[in-house]
């Protein structure tokens, strides 16, 4: 039998939700100015009062559970947003995740998928400073566009803000003996490094176009594909 | 403290936004549970903390 953490955080999110719900409901029904101090829970291995009992299960209900639903919902989260299902789910992404898949683009980002130049998560692989897993301010960008998509507030082509960091490619590419044999990766060293000049330059593009992806051109409706 | 029932009713709301987030995972859920659970969470923490030290307080424990 094959089970994954996600499948593990699941099960387990799922009964952290449940248990918080049976004893946040015992909670709200709770009294705790007119529970009997005097009166005495059998819990099989002791016996305690049964305000001490209300106000461990207030806690745990309050305090515990909500700590633990939270941790584990962001650690799915986190764990979803590495795969491309996950970035597919928004359909403003549908263009850049068909094309990647598509055997006959020949964008950079197919390129590297149908040859298998990075094997899973091909998407986070390429930007992985960007959304919950990266900075500060990667996190403040996923967390606008979330609220951006879910609000509608967007319009196509979307058009990426920030300026995409050289360091995604550099971390696989840097050092390579394919790589360093290229002159013009010497010449170009430090402003590679520094951003101000940048990979696609030279590399073509990464992604369908913004015109391929405005609604209405003729490659639109082939990009907005849903994914099978 | 007498009652901890609006931190519970916030409690209960999270943890059935967050449930669905668990199980169905996409761009709404990922919303809701981002921007409403995790607030509702917070403000039944706060809230039962409040009234713990209020109540501590009271007794003159703190």
């Amino acid at each position: 039998m094959n089970i994954d953490f996600r499948q593990i955080v699941m099960a387990l999110g799922t009964l952290m939700c449940i248990l918080g719900i049976i004893f946040c409901i015992r909670t709200a029904r709770t009294r705790f100015d007119r529970a009997d101090s005097n009166k005495e829970v059998n819990l099989g291995i002791t016996r305690i009062p049964a305000l001490t009992l209300a106000r461990l299960l207030a806690f745990v209900s309050l305090i515990v559970f909500p700590a633990g639903a939270v941790f584990l919902a962001n650690y799915h989260t986190f764990e979803g947003v590495h795969e491309v299902r996950g970035c597919a789910s928004c359909h403003v992404m549908l263009p850049m995740v068909n094309d990647l898949q598509d055997p006959k683009s020949g964008t950079l980002a197919a390129r590297h998928y149908k040859n298998r130049w990075i094997a899973e998560d091909q998407c986070y692989t390429c930007h992985s400073d960007y959304g919950l897993a990266g900075n500060l301010e990667a996190k403040m960008t996923g967390f606008r566009h979330l609220a951006r998509y879910t609000t509608h507030t967007y319009h196509e082509p979307i058009q990426a803000r920030v300026r995409f960091d050289n360091k995604n490619c550099l971390n696989c590419h840097a050092g390579t003996p394919k790589f360093e044999a290229v002159q013009s990766h010497h010449t170009a060293h430090e402003r590679l490094v520094s951003n101000e000049m940048i990979c696609l330059n030279c590399h073509g593009q990464a992604h369908p176009t913004s015109v391929q992806r405005t609604p209405g051109s003729a490659d639109y409706a082939r990009l907005m594909e849903r994914m099978k | 403290m007498r009652l901890l029932r609006w931190e519970a009713y916030c409690a209960i709301l999270g943890f059935i936004l967050t449930q669905v987030f668990v199980l169905v995972p996409g761009p709404y859920p990922m919303a809701l549970f981002t921007f409403i659970a995790q607030p509702l969470f917070a403000i039944a923490a706060i809230g039962y903390l409040a009234k713990v030290i209020a109540d501590l307080r009271r007794h003159r424990s703190l």
